[in-house]
């Protein structure tokens, strides 16, 4: 589903992995607490929302499944008012950016490209996603270069306007959009945290790994294996997670339990399965690997 | 006699001292009983020629005539004569020996063949070479006759004195000292004296100076061996210094030491396994025997066969190799040692276990040996059975039940697993008023019908204590409590995990095994002992006394109920209302032999679900007490004992574990004002008395402990009350509430603080003084000697650190100049001409070396808990003074062994001293801006805050000298400290700014942090200085070093940069990671 900048055959400069979602059909979300009702509530007052957590515990998926819900609900709103006026799409637009440190700031906006004798300007991602008044997403904002800050001030406050310096416009930004950023705690580079100024334009939801009779929902269906599987899975990870202070940086995601999962429905013994798409993601550590080890050894035959 | 012979003699003797003549009359009488005239007459001879020899040789024939009458009892008369002319001639020749050979007569000749007598006599003649001191040699040998002849045959004697003689050619006290230490010697030998001689006279042939070493060492170290291994020993004595061992002596004596250790019978099968290197290396063979305690204490004889296997391999490739492994010094032979041994040390499980039940309880649990938790003398007294006391599970040492390690270690898997499942499934989380889920309350009804019963009017300080109360035999209600929760748990967990399960049912039917049979017990126990084996999960049918036979499947039925997967631990309290009703009606008789009936018991799977109390419950339970009245004298009950423990699930003391907990939970909130709930010391007096737990071992009177020594050590242990020894430093912990007001800094160098009151939600104002000077400074040979101890590691952090440079250069863009241009920017300047823009003309780009801009305040705790030993191997001398007690020697020995691989004692600041200087190596490679300081204090006017090297300060030996004398001093109040760093750092203009706090995690101060309301005063206000740091835009990050969970601070900094090390030793490593990280 991922589209590339337009183009690409005459793109004479690199080009960044930009990912936008157009979703066809429901995202499997299950919700963990009243993340669903916050994200609604901010998004009816437009009010931009930082996701905080740790890796693989479903902030992604949380804001393609919002992106849908919400897209459906306004839908229907519209429909009721303008019952003449069609809309294609049954969902709001979701542009994914995956950030980096080499991200700058026209990589979000645009910029101008070379055709033939003509110059065309080419909007950028993020540009998109405010004229379309969709969902942008800035995954991992930390990574990204210091000056896109430049563009995340204006559009977060009452202004929401999106300053295209090349074209010397200002954009405002459409109905729909908003602006939605994920970060993880943890130890980050010194160098990279967040700015007040920045993280006090957001309201923040928390994620963490779900509790286990809903972390075992979740497993069992991504990976497609029986409840009582992926309930031991679940257990193991939060066993796992128990362990966050004595060196792991993070415990065992969900998304690892999935991958776990996977494999067992592959044919993969549960044990090995747990050894190697858990235990020996989530630390290098040898004593701490025997550990797990041992865990996984009495949770599963 | 003839007359005229006889005045002739007569004569003759009166020419002597009267002495010789008034013996002679006296022995002349029995000696006519047996002799001849003719004999008679060349007896008086005898005397008289002796006497004649010299002047003072009369003594001699007084002698001769004193024995005379004793020897003609034992000896026929020609003997007699023989015996007479020998010691004559001897006596004649040398004066000397005269006496010796006629006063050691009587108590050797008897039976003694004529030849051997005058052999005899010339053995001694042979030892005497006309000199002062050979002559005592002789005498000392005549004297000693009679007991080397008890030992030695006639030849061996022989023998034994040619040896002398060679001896005596090199130094006559030696010969004499042999002569006495053999007496000593001889009957430890055993059967074959003549070898030891053979040994002996080698001995002097080849090393005459070892001689007397050898004696006093065999004097020692034969005792030590089995009787029937002494000869082998002597001649692999022997062997040893033929092969040119050098201290020959020294080495049997601890070859010996070792056999000690061993077991007599086994001595020989040791032997034999170690005999075989004397071939192949001598000197291993007595490294071998020397480890071989060691090897035996961790595995079979056929093991040590096998190690020993391998070391002769090993050997005969390589030589130092192969004595390293016999030594056990090397890698190789502990590895082997490891992988041949099927015991499981807990040391050696610690780590994994210990986090393993973190993982599973999701506690800070600690893991230690049971028998630290006996030594603390709070209630529980097994000290090789495992157990818990809600916060640390106690292991016993090792474990060596099976033949398989996997076995061992799968045994300490369980029982860890048991433990911690009391605690993640809630044993001791019992509420008196929660109502339990399977079975109908009852314990409310309990306690109302018990208002005026016996026990409910003694007050409880725990629900589980107010439970048991309403019992009462409340012995019996806590073992049937014990039971069933414990079953509970094992039900529990074999239910949710899954994986061990198989496991731990095996270790289930391995204590089946061992447990009694019914038949051997009396009716009450007999039907305890049911409910213990039901709870193991026994299939077999149990005998059950006939009387009650529906008693007992009742029980199996209530218990069943309640051990299930499905119930909490108050349907095990309710079980056990229903089970002691049961079993007090059950008198405690002896039962018949004819009396007994199997019970067999289907596995009826659904039986748990539709379990309903019999009718009559409530009548029943309305009785349970009035039921005592009946007089207990009048049936022949017996003492009732409580069931023998079973070993995999150890002491189980939920009344003492609550209370701890209780108690704990008081330290916590200690502050929190008139709290009714909390525990006063009468109530802890109360509680020891009622204790059941408790009642046991204070009625053995076996520890000699009274109840108040228990409520000390309970205080002590929970931190309410301090033990007498402070780690170091400290003042005496008198509470000082803080009070007063705001402080002025006065002095010059100091700084006045704010400090946050959690509780108040406000700072109190001008409430702290930071104290600033400049630390000590000691020696600069400090410095240098670490950065050589960690030679090559200091290299290696240099050269990461270097890297770090290029790791910061960046491709600068839009320049007007550089390497090369920019695509992107051509582009953009082209699209800027068409679209009529004003070009862009700066299109190349550099790789530009970032600017590093970094500033740094190490924060170093310096408090008085920076002391602590980290690893309390001291080591001893390097020595050989091996204690003598086989139990020191053990331990001895074992440290020895370890000495090798162990670091030397080091306390938790030395590594923080170390790792500083490493890093100090590392940022001087990449010149960021740093500070380092070290911060202590007591109270709030006098944080101390020490100065190693000021951030605008150039590294100097001066620093270095400094470093050396950090030392841990008073208390820690992290909070002040923080802030004056952060106001350190705010001064210096830099666009990246850490401060870095290495510290134990423990914020101690008076009126700060201790138990209490106060500790999470000093964590708030920790925590707050950080968040001001934060807000000035300083990074921070806490290490904190700790490795047994005395961490405070962590609760409150999950989302702070904040580390735990668990294994102190990677400090210095994990340092430089962390500063690496933290500044790119
Ligand atoms: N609440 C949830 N409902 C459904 N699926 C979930 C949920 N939480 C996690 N998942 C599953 O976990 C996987 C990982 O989640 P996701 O990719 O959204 O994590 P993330 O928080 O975005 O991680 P990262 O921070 O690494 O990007 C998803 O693919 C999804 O299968
Ligand atoms: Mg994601």
């Amino acid at each position: 589903m991922a589209t590339k900048t337009s183009n690409s055959t005459k793109t004479l400069y690199q080009s960044y992995v930009i990912e936008e979602y157009h979703l066809k059909k429901e995202p499997y979300y299950v919700p963990v607490g009243d993340e669903i009702q916050l994200f609604e509530a901010a998004y009816s007052q437009r009010i931009p929302v930082i996701f905080k957590g740790p890796t693989g515990v479903g902030k992604t998926r949380f804001v393609e499944y919002m992106s849908w819900k919400l897209g459906v609900n306004l839908t229907k709103v519209k429909k009721e008012e303008k019952p003449g006026e069609e809309r294609q799409q049954d969902n709001l637009p979701l542009v994914t950016i995956a950030c980096h440190e080499d991200l700058t700031a026209s990589d979000l906006v645009g910029r101008y490209l070379l055709e033939g004798d003509r110059t065309v300007w080419i909007d950028g991602p993020l540009t998109r996603a405010v004229k379309a008044g969709g969902i942008c997403y800035l995954d991992e904002v930390v990574e990204a270069r210091k000056d896109t800050t430049v563009l995340i001030h204006p559009l977060t406050d009452h202004r929401r306007m999106l300053p295209v310096e090349k074209k010397g416009e200002l954009i405002e930004a459409a109905d729909g959009f908003l602006l939605v950023l994920s970060y993880n705690p943890g130890y980050q580079s010194a160098l990279k945290d967040l700015k007040h100024s920045t993280r006090q334009r957001f309201v923040s939801i928390e994620f963490n790994p779900p509790p286990r009779e809903i972390e075992a929902q979740i497993v069992s269906h991504e990976a497609n294996i029986d409840i009582d599987m992926a309930m031991r899975l679940a257990q193991l990870g939060e066993k796992i997670r128990n362990l966050k202070e004595h060196g792991l940086g993070e415990g065992a995601s969900t998304r690892l339990l999935i991958y776990a999962g996977k494999l067992m429905a592959a044919g993969i013994k549960p044990r090995r399965a747990c050894q190697v798409a858990v235990n020996w993601s989530v630390t290098d550590d040898h004593s701490l690997q025997n550990s797990i080890e041992e865990v996984t050894a009495s949770i599963f035959e | 006699m003839n007359n005229k012979r006889t005045t002739q003699l007569n004569k003759k003797l009166k020419t002597f001292p009267p002495d010789v003549k008034d013996e002679f009359t006296k022995a002349k009488p029995h000696l006519e009983e047996y002799l001849t005239q003719q004999q008679l007459y060349e007896w008086v001879d005898s005397g008289i020629k002796i006497a004649s020899q010299s002047n003072n040789a009369w003594d001699i024939s007084v002698n001769m005539f004193r024995v005379s009458p004793i020897i003609i009892g034992s000896l026929k008369p020609d003997d007699f004569m023989k015996w007479l002319e020998a010691g004559t001639n001897l006596a004649i020749k040398h004066p000397m020996l005269g006496t010796a050979f006629f006063s050691s007569s009587p108590s050797l000749v008897q039976g003694m063949s004529s030849t051997n007598i005058t052999d005899w006599a010339s053995l001694g003649a042979q030892l005497y070479k006309d000199t002062w001191k050979s002559g005592t040699l002789s005498n000392r040998f005549f004297e000693s006759s009679a007991d080397l002849l008890e030992q030695l045959s006639f030849e061996e004697l022989t023998r034994f004195v040619s040896f002398l003689d060679i001896v005596a050619k090199h130094s006559y006290d030696l010969s004499s000292e042999c002569l006495t230490l053999a007496l000593r010697l001889f009957p430890l030998v055993g059967e074959d004296k003549g070898r030891f001689i053979s040994l002996s006279l080698n001995l002097v042939e080849t090393g005459w100076r070892q001689l007397k070493a050898f004696y006093d060492a065999s004097l020692k170290a034969l005792p030590r061996v089995d009787r029937l291994q002494r000869k082998r020993f002597l001649d692999l004595s022997e062997r040893l210094h033929l092969e040119g061992i050098i201290n020959m002596p020294n080495t049997i004596l601890e070859i010996s030491q070792a056999l000690q250790l061993i077991e007599k019978r086994d001595h020989c099968k040791l032997l034999d396994i170690a005999e075989p290197l004397l071939d192949l290396h001598p000197s291993s063979f007595s490294e071998f025997i020397k480890s071989s305690p060691i090897v035996l204490a961790k595995v079979s004889f056929d093991k040590l066969d096998a190690w020993c296997e391998e070391g002769k391999t090993l050997l005969k490739t390589n030589p130092d190799g192969g004595m390293a492994f016999f030594k056990i010094e090397s890698s190789r032979s502990e590895k082997f040692l490891e992988e041949i041994s099927s015991a499981v040390e807990f040391q050696t499980i610690s780590n994994v276990i210990e986090l393993y039940c973190r993982a599973l309880a999701g506690e800070e649990i600690d893991l230690a040996d049971s028998r630290d938790l006996v030594e603390k003398n709070i209630g529980w007294v097994a000290a090789d059975s495992p157990t818990t006391e809600g916060s640390t599970v106690y292991l016993p040492e090792t474990v060596d039940r099976y033949s398989k390690k996997s076995e061992n270690f799968l045994w300490y898997k369980v029982v860890s697993t048991h433990q911690v499942g009391r605690m993640e499934f809630g044993s001791f989380r019992f509420r008196f008023d929660k109502p339990s889920t399977r079975f109908e309350n009852t314990r409310n009804s309990l306690e109302l019908k018990s208002t005026e019963g016996t026990n409910s009017n003694i007050s409880a300080t725990t629900d589980i204590q107010k439970f048991f109360n309403f019992f009462e035999d409340r012995q019996l209600s806590s073992d049937i409590f014990s039971v069933i929760e414990d079953g509970r748990v094992d039900a529990k967990v074999k239910d949710d995990y899954k994986g061990i399960s198989k496991g731990y049912v095996s270790i289930q039917l391995d204590a089946l095994k061992v447990r009694p049979n019914t038949q051997d017990l009396n009716a009450r126990e007999a039907l305890l002992e049911l409910l213990v084996q039901i709870s193991l999960g026994q299939k077999k049918s149990i005998s059950v006394p006939k009387n009650y036979k529906e008693e007992a499947l009742a029980i199996v039925k209530i218990a069943r109920h309640a051990m299930d997967s499905r119930s909490s631990v108050e349907d095990t309290s309710e079980a056990t209302v229903r089970i002691y009703a049961i079993l007090i009606e059950v008198s405690n008789e002896t039962v018949d032999e004819d009396d007994w009936d199997p019970l067999d018991f289907e596995e009826d799977e659904s039986e748990g679900d539709n379990f309903s109390d019999p009718e009559g419950l409530k009548e029943t339970l309305d009785s349970m007490g009035n039921s005592a009245g009946d007089d207990p004298a009048d049936t022949q009950e017996d003492k009732y004992n409580s069931p023998q423990e079973v070993d995999y699930r150890g002491e189980f003391k939920p009344e003492l574990t609550q209370l701890l907990e209780k108690l704990r939970e008081q330290g916590q909130y200690k502050d929190g004002g008139n709290d009714t709930d909390s525990i006063t010391q009468e109530m802890m007096d109360q509680f020891a008395k009622n204790s059941v737990e408790l009642s046991q071992e204070l009625n053995d009177g076996a520890s000699g402990i009274t109840s108040d020594e228990i409520v000390e050590n309970m205080l002590k242990e929970v931190g309410l009350k301090k033990p007498e020894s402070l780690e170091g430093g400290q003042g005496p912990l008198v509470h000082v509430d803080e009070t007063g007001g705001e402080l002025e800094s006065d002095e010059p160098e100091t700084f006045v603080y704010d400090e946050w009151d959690f509780r108040a939600g406000d700072y109190k104002p001008r409430w702290c003084i930071v104290r600033q000077k400049y630390m000590a400074e000691g020696e600069d040979s400090y410095y240098g000697s670490i950065v050589q101890s960690y030679g090559n590691l200091i290299l290696q952090v240099r050269r990461q650190f270097e890297l770090l440079v290029p790791e910061t250069m960046r491709k600068e863009r839009r320049l007007q100049d550089g390497e090369d241009i920019d695509i992107d920017d051509v582009i953009e300047t082209m699209i800027d001409i068409k679209s009529g823009s004003s070009p862009n003309e700066k299109m190349y780009w550099r790789r530009n070396k970032v600017h590093r801009d970094v500033a740094v305040v190490f924060l170093l705790d310096t408090s008085a808990s920076t002391a602590e030993a980290i690893d309390d191997s001291k080591s001893n001398s390097d020595q050989w003074n091996a204690p003598e007690d086989p139990v020191e020697y053990m331990l001895w020995l074992r440290s020895r062994r370890g000495e090798g691989t162990k670091r030397t004692y080091k306390r938790i600041i030395d590594l923080e001293k170390e790792a500083l200087i490493l890093l100090i190596n590392a940022i001087e490679a990449i010149g960021d801006t740093y500070g380092i300081y070290g911060f202590s204090g007591y109270g709030r006017e006098n944080v101390e805050f020490y100065t190693i090297k000021d951030v605008d300060e150039l590294f100097s030996d001066r620093v270095k000298r400094r470093i050396d004398r950090i030392a841990p001093l008073h208390a820690t109040r992290m909070g002040p400290a923080i802030r004056h760093s952060t106001s350190k750092l705010e001064s210096i203009d830099a666009r990246t700014k850490l401060l870095f706090m290495i510290s134990d995690g423990r914020p101690q101060d008076r009126g700060y942090s201790r138990e209490g309301v106060e500790k999470e005063y000093a964590v708030h206000d920790t925590r707050m200085a950080l968040d001001e740091a934060k807000n000035k835009g300083i990074n921070t990050f806490c290490l904190t070093v700790d490795r047994n969970g005395h961490d405070y601070l962590k609760t409150m900094m999950s989302d702070m940069g904040y580390e735990v090390l668990d294994d102190i030793y990677t400090l210095p490593h994990r340092l430089l990671y962390l500063y690496r990280k933290l500044t790119t």
